[in-house]
């Protein structure tokens, strides 16, 4: 069996204990959340770390709350908050229900009462190319992301264009959820929207020592509809193959569309980000459905570096945003 | 052949990518859990999974091991209650924790999840039925608590971390709802 | 049914508890004192020559008790005997990524590991052909350096050719009404069993050398473990401990036996080796990729006037069992229909790819898959329903086939009749709602095959009873319960014959030291087989037990029966005495109560006597028929597979619900191939268009997806609800009429499904696995051809 390399593990209890132990150890230490990313990894000897500071018994970084402030609320999500708590909490499933529904759709039961939304949006990109075993790796002669000096998805390519593989990052952008971090230099927010970077080697805006601490996600108007698509092989255990988030915000006196966007994932690094004001005053109709999707098709060209035919993968995106776009029509007939 | 004709590879595993190799463990520890009902105390390396010190270190063997890194589900146990892989979840984690394994699933006589299994001929090579049950028996558990019967679609939705490869699910699902009948289930499918 | 009192009936596994409750042992459940760990070096590159070893760096590591390479194993084997040419440890080339090239033993596996990454191997890389057409070509690498009897080099990587040609095909093709005419591919797929191989050796004080082993057949391996080794077989005691499922993925010798073996010898200390799931992968021997050009006359009546197959199979590395693979390509197809005239030319090449093998309906799933969606071309373009054109091709009991396999049993209409009924065939096809269709296909297969893999004339399988005085009959038995349940037919037939509760027979199985040699799990053999050996040790006992009591009784002895835990007097129900005393009085009678029984398959009448005859060649062949229901999304391309109804004519079910769950797996892994599965290597999967990247070195080859994650097999959500329906049409080469039910069921679902995506929505795709892509840009073509 695959076997973890000895290594040495922490257990802190607070927020600035952990943060201590890893300015204490360095590129040498890593955060350990639910583990689902990181061990695999870890096993794979495509990451190594010598020392696991685990985040399981820091008090701070759970909890899940509705905040009401200025013109409505916002739903705060402790980073250590499970996956499957955030699927079946009865405030996330009123408040945010696309949210626990795509938190409900990674992998599978298992990993969700391990998983966590924070490991869930800082997970590592993954590639055709390197989330493999060592002996392929040597075999391939490594890539940009391992050893090597070279990208096999995109030859000559300079940049790693690994893939962000997140269930729930697409939707969380596109609710305009902000993440509440906290580093060594202090506390910071950001914006979910700027988080990722187009670096499949540093793909995330995380700072050296900085841990998510909180998702904040702002509760929806009734007159925005969100609705959040994945398209895997299979139907359970699968990283989605395409992840893409479509936002419609209505006008509130009538079903036209005042603005809204489209958030599409494992693309690479970062998911593309495209905003649909041009579509201000569209019917949310047929038309827009197939408008969207080809808007998606033209905007979004993925990669062959995650498990699946690239081409397929941005036809069946075009499908998803129109068939997400056609299920808020019919929530809006009934 | 010299080692600089472009034909001629020296190849060391992992040399390439600049690992060492580490084999010494020094972080050992012991941990202390709740283990089927009884406190257990193991002395564990930290780079150790739960799944290795239940099977290598405590001879709990039921626990099974199939795809190394938590795609299969083989190594399902439950910890405080709940379904989750012990292939990745260091044993150190476990303290303190109660962990359930398929050995503490019938306590005298078979759970009713094991009778269905039998009854039903859900188990062919039962490789995989260990973690199967342990999720099933979760999944049943938690349904039961919110007074809910599971309708087969949910069963299978719950075993959906599980692979099994000899039966096609279709006495697992049987086996599944004959348990759920038999301890009686919420109101409402 | 109502002959029989145990057969028949309901039965548990009589192991099924013990592995439920987590207290039986799989291999690498076992642990012996001073254990040590064995890991394997693999190789980096898919072909090359291996310049020199350096293993100082690993033996100088605190912990590393041994290292071998191939020096150490230089004899070669192959589970064919005429095909050996693999090494336990390669020492002069590697030929394919995953090659074992050294192995190590150490306290741990952490250690082990770290001894492997410290060895370095030099290398001379060689061209890498990871194509079989291009391996074919004149003047390709030479993967093996071969010799003619005559000394002089093998110049091609054919590893087997086989042409075989049966009737006037030119005939039967000149005035045909139709000729279908089509090129289909089989992708290639692979066991996974959720059990990695693993195996645990002990060369004890003694000088026996013990092997656990999660192989299915022992008795093969036990050969080859002395042949390598260069020990004595009466040395040698392989076991195989519980199986965690093998599907013909550990049907024949691993490097990891040779390898914990030797590594034992050496150290004097047990040596285990398990598996990475990775390994699991590059040991394969899964289905082989066939490429098929097939042309089939037809009459308008639609009766099959002739078949002519051209295949080329991709064989990877090895041999494996590819010499049998090569014949079965054809020679399994001429049933369940007739053919007038059938040629067949196929050509296994080595290519430097994981070596394929036999897979659950070794050799014949594939061009099954050809043949069933040629009749169903044929039915659309004759106009004739295609269950009413497979009919119209049945073949009688009694007939010989085209190439000459002798029917004894046929219950094929029965099992078309059944699925057309179940799935509503005549009522719902052509009214399913716009994107849903249904499809058909049948097959047959063999009860294992008639000759064992070495040329001999002993026994297939042997089984051996002892009675106990308490009641128990013990029943030992070389034969391997994979999880098909082997262990409970046979004490279901024990119990039939002697009158026992199935809980009162205890099964020994698969060990060589104490259990009579049966060949193993392979072909389907077990239960015709295995089954008779059982029967006639058990009527042998029952003859001795009944005479006892007839003696006691002062009556006839075909007055006395052994039934329900008694011995009764059949003219006289009500004198009557448990079995446990009927066996006692035997005892006395006879001595110790033990019995064999043997079991030989007939020589005569079953096979013709060409060069080939016999391979393909069985005792008996089980029927299937499935339809399968499917939803075609047009948007998507994406298929949903929703129902499929399997009928199986077993001949004789002695075990109903084992019987129905073979049908069930089998049904499920058939599905699996044709939409989801694809066991491949890099440069074919990388882009959909079929345009080959140009592997870099060294990437040719790589397999690439090598894990459960990557090599999706399907979860509970995403198999098809599954109907088993057990069809009986005895077969008087069968025990009770009894013949295979675990490899035969999967056969049709490939076709099946294919043919009910054109029956939704009118396009064939006829090169496997059925993605959405494909599906996809057939839609599109139609459209645009309109």
């Amino acid at each position: 069996m695959l076997r973890l390399r000895p290594l040495t593990l922490h257990r802190p209890t607070s927020l600035a204990e952990a943060i201590a132990l890893k300015s204490e150890y360095g590129t040498d230490a890593t955060y350990f959340a639910g583990g689902t990313d990181l061990l695999p990894n870890l096993k794979l000897l495509q990451v190594d770390a010598q020392v696991l500071i685990a985040l399981a018994d820091v008090a701070e970084l759970r909890g899940i709350e509705a905040v009401d402030d200025d013109g409505g609320s916002t739903l705060h999500l402790g980073a250590a908050t499970r996956l499957s708590t955030l699927a079946a909490d009865p405030v996330v499933r009123s408040l945010v229900p696309s949210l626990a529904d795509a938190a409900g759709r990674v992998a599978s039961p298992q990993v969700r009462n391990m998983a966590t939304l924070g490991g869930n949006l800082c997970l590592d990109t993954r590639c055709r190319y390197i989330n493999q075993s060592q002996l392929f790796r040597d075999a391939l002669g490594g890539c940009l992301k391992s050893h090597g000096k070279e990208c096999h998805v995109v030859p000559g390519g300079q940049g790693c264009v690994a893939a962000l593989s997140t269930d729930t990052a697409p939707l969380l952008i596109a609710l305009g959820a902000e993440l509440d971090l906290l580093g060594p230099d202090g506390p910071r927010s950001v914006p979910l929207g700027r988080f990722y970077s187009t670096d499949g080697l540093a793909h995330t805006d995380l700072r050296p020592g900085e841990i998510v601490v909180r998702v904040r996600v702002p509760v929806p108007a009734a007159s925005t509809h969100v609705r959040n698509r994945k398209w895997a092989v299979r139907k359970s255990i699968d990283f989605p193959l395409v992840a893409v988030a479509v936002r419609l915000d209505l006008d509130p006196a009538a079903p036209v569309l005042t603005g809204g966007r489209i958030v599409v994932g494992v693309l690479g690094p970062r998911p593309r980000q495209l905003p649909l004001d041009r579509f201000a005053g569209a019917s949310i109709d047929e038309a827009l459905a197939l408008q969207l999707g080809d808007l998606a098709f033209d905007r979004s060209r993925p990669l062959p570096n995650v498990p699946y035919d690239a081409d397929y993968r941005r036809e069946r995106l075009r499908v998803e945003v129109r068939r997400a776009v056609r299920d808020i029509a019919a929530s809006l007939e009934g | 052949m010299p080692d600089n004709d472009p034909n001629v590879l020296r190849h060391r595993l992992g040399a390439a990518a600049g690992q060492q190799a580490r084999s010494e463990a020094r972080d050992v520890r012991v941990v202390a859990f709740t283990l089927n009902g009884e406190s257990v105390q193991v002395a564990a390396p930290a780079h150790w999974t739960l799944l290795e010190a239940l099977r290598y270190r405590l001879g709990l063997i039921g626990t099974k091991q199939g795809c190394d890194k938590g795609d299969c589900g083989a190594c399902t146990v439950r910890v405080d209650g709940e379904a989750v892989l012990s292939c990745l979840t260091l044993a150190v984690m476990a303290a303190g924790r109660r962990v359930e394994t398929v050995e503490g699933l019938g306590v005298g006589r078979p759970h009713p999840l094991q009778r269905a299994f039998d009854d039903c001929g859900a188990a062919q090579c039962g490789f995989c039925t260990p973690g199967m049950l342990m999720s099933a028996a979760a999944m049943l558990d938690q349904a039961r608590a919110a007074g809910r019967t599971l309708s087969r679609m949910e069963i299978a939705a719950g075993l959906g971390g599980n692979l099994c490869r000899c039966t096609g699910y279709v006495r697992i699902l049987d086996a599944v709802e004959q348990a759920q009948r038999e301890l009686g289930g919420g109101g409402e499918r | 049914m109502s002959e029989f009192r145990v057969l028949g009936r309901h039965h548990r596994k009589i192991d099924a508890m013990d592995r439920m409750t987590g207290v039986e042992r799989y291999t690498d459940d076992l642990t012996l004192p001073r254990m040590l760990h064995c890991k394997i070096l693999r190789a980096p590159i898919a072909h090359g020559r291996i310049l020199g070893i350096d293993t100082s760096a690993a033996l100088a590591i605190p912990g590393v008790e041994a290292v071998i390479t191939g020096a150490d194993l230089p004899t070669p084997y192959g589970i064919i005997p005429w095909t050996p040419d693999e090494h336990a440890l390669c020492f002069d080339k590697v030929r394919y990524v995953g090659d074992a090239v050294a192995a190590v033993a150490a306290v741990d596996e952490e250690t082990a590991n770290a001894a492997v990454a410290a060895i370095e191997v030099r290398y001379e890389k060689l061209p890498v052909l990871d194509d079989p057409h291009a391996a074919l070509a004149d003047h390709a690498t030479l993967i093996h350096e071969r010799r003619k009897p005559d000394g002089s080099l093998v110049t091609n990587n054919i590893s087997k050719r086989v042409e075989l040609s049966f009737g006037d095909l030119d005939a039967a093709f000149a005035d045909a009404e139709l000729v279908v005419e089509a090129d289909y591919r089989f992708h290639g797929t692979t066991h996974t069993p959720i059990e990695p191989h693993c195996a645990l050796a002990h060369a004890d004080a003694r000088g026996i050398l013990t092997i656990w082993s999660a192989t299915q057949v022992p008795h093969y391996l036990h050969r080859e473990l002395a042949k390598v080794l260069g020990l004595p077989r009466n040395r040698i005691r392989v076991i195989q401990p519980a199986l965690g499922g093998a599907f013909g993925g550990k049907s024949e010798p691993f490097d990891l036996e040779f390898c914990a073996a030797l590594l034992s010898l050496r150290t004097g200390r047990p040596v285990k080796c398990l598996y990475t799931r990775e390994e699991v992968f590059l040991a394969h021997r899964g289905r082989h990729p066939f490429d098929m050009h097939y042309r089939t006359a037809f009459d308008r009546d639609g009766t099959i006037r002739g078949v002519d197959a051209r295949t080329v199979l991709d064989g990877g590395a090895y041999s494996s069992f590819g010499l049998v693979t090569t014949y079965y390509s054809g020679q399994l197809l001429c049933s369940p229909y007739r053919f007038g005239a059938y040629r067949f030319d196929s050509r296994r090449a080595y290519t430097n790819k994981p070596a394929c093998g036999p897979k659950r309906g070794h050799g014949s799933v594939q061009p099954r898959f050809a043949i069933e969606v040629q009749l169903d071309k044929a039915a659309v373009a004759l106009g004739i329903d295609p269950i009413e054109l497979r009919r119209r091709n049945a073949l009688t009991v009694g007939e010989r086939t085209i190439n000459e396999f002798a029917i004894g049993s046929y219950g094929f209409l029965d099992c078309l009749a059944e699925v057309e009924r179940a799935s509503g065939w005549t009522e719902r096809r052509g009214k399913l709602p716009r994107g849903r269709g249904l499809g058909v296909a049948g097959s047959t297969y063999i009860s294992g095959t008639n000759y064992c893999i070495y040329p001999t004339d002993l026994p297939q399988s042997g089984v051996q009873i002892c009675l106990d005085r308490s009641g128990r009959v013990r029943v030992f038995s070389g034969t391997s319960d994979i999880g098909q349940g082997s262990s409970t037919m046979l004490a279901a037939v024990a119990a039939e014959e002697l009158g026992v509760a199935l809980e009162d027979v205890r099964v020994l199985a698969a060990d060589t030291d104490l259990t009579p040699v049966d060949l193993g799990a392979y072909s389907s053999r077990i239960t015709l087989m295995a089954g008779h050996a059982c029967q006639r040790a058990a009527k042998d006992l029952a003859f001795k037990v009944r005479s006892a009591v007839a003696t006691a009784w002062d009556c006839d002895r075909s007055d006395v029966v052994l039934a329900e835990g008694q011995a009764m007097r059949l003219s006289a129900p009500e004198t009557a005495m448990p079995i446990a005393e009927a066996f006692v009085l035997a005892e006395v009678e006879f001595g110790t109560l033990g019995a064999t029984g043997s079991y030989q398959t007939p020589r005569e009448g079953v096979h013709g006597d060409y060069r080939g005859a016999t391979i393909g060649a069985s005792p008996a062949y089980s029927f299937t028929a499935h339809v399968a229901e499917v939803e075609v999304d047009e948007e998507t391309g994406e298929v949903q597979v929703l129902q499929i109804w399997a009928a199986h004519d077993c001949g004789r079910a002695l075990s109903p619900t084992l019987v129905k769950a073979q049908i069930e797996g089998s049904v499920y892994m058939g599905a699996a191939e044709a939409v989801m599965e694809h066991h491949h290597t890099m440069p074919s999967g990388l882009r959909a268009d079929g345009k080959r990247r140009d592997p870099g070195p060294g990437v040719a080859g790589l397999l690439a997806n090598s894990s459960l994650l990557d090599y999706r097999i399907p979860t509970a959500l995403d198999t098809p609800d599954i109907t088993a329906i057990i069809v009986e049409h005895p077969d008087p080469n069968g025990p009770y009429g009894a013949k295979e039910a675990g490899e035969g069921p999967l056969h049709p679902a490939i076709p099946a499904i294919a043919n009910a995506i054109f029956d939704a929505v009118g396009v064939r795709i006829d090169a496997l696995p059925i993605t959405p892509e494909k599906v996809l840009a057939a839609l599109r073509a139609r459209t645009e051809a309109r």
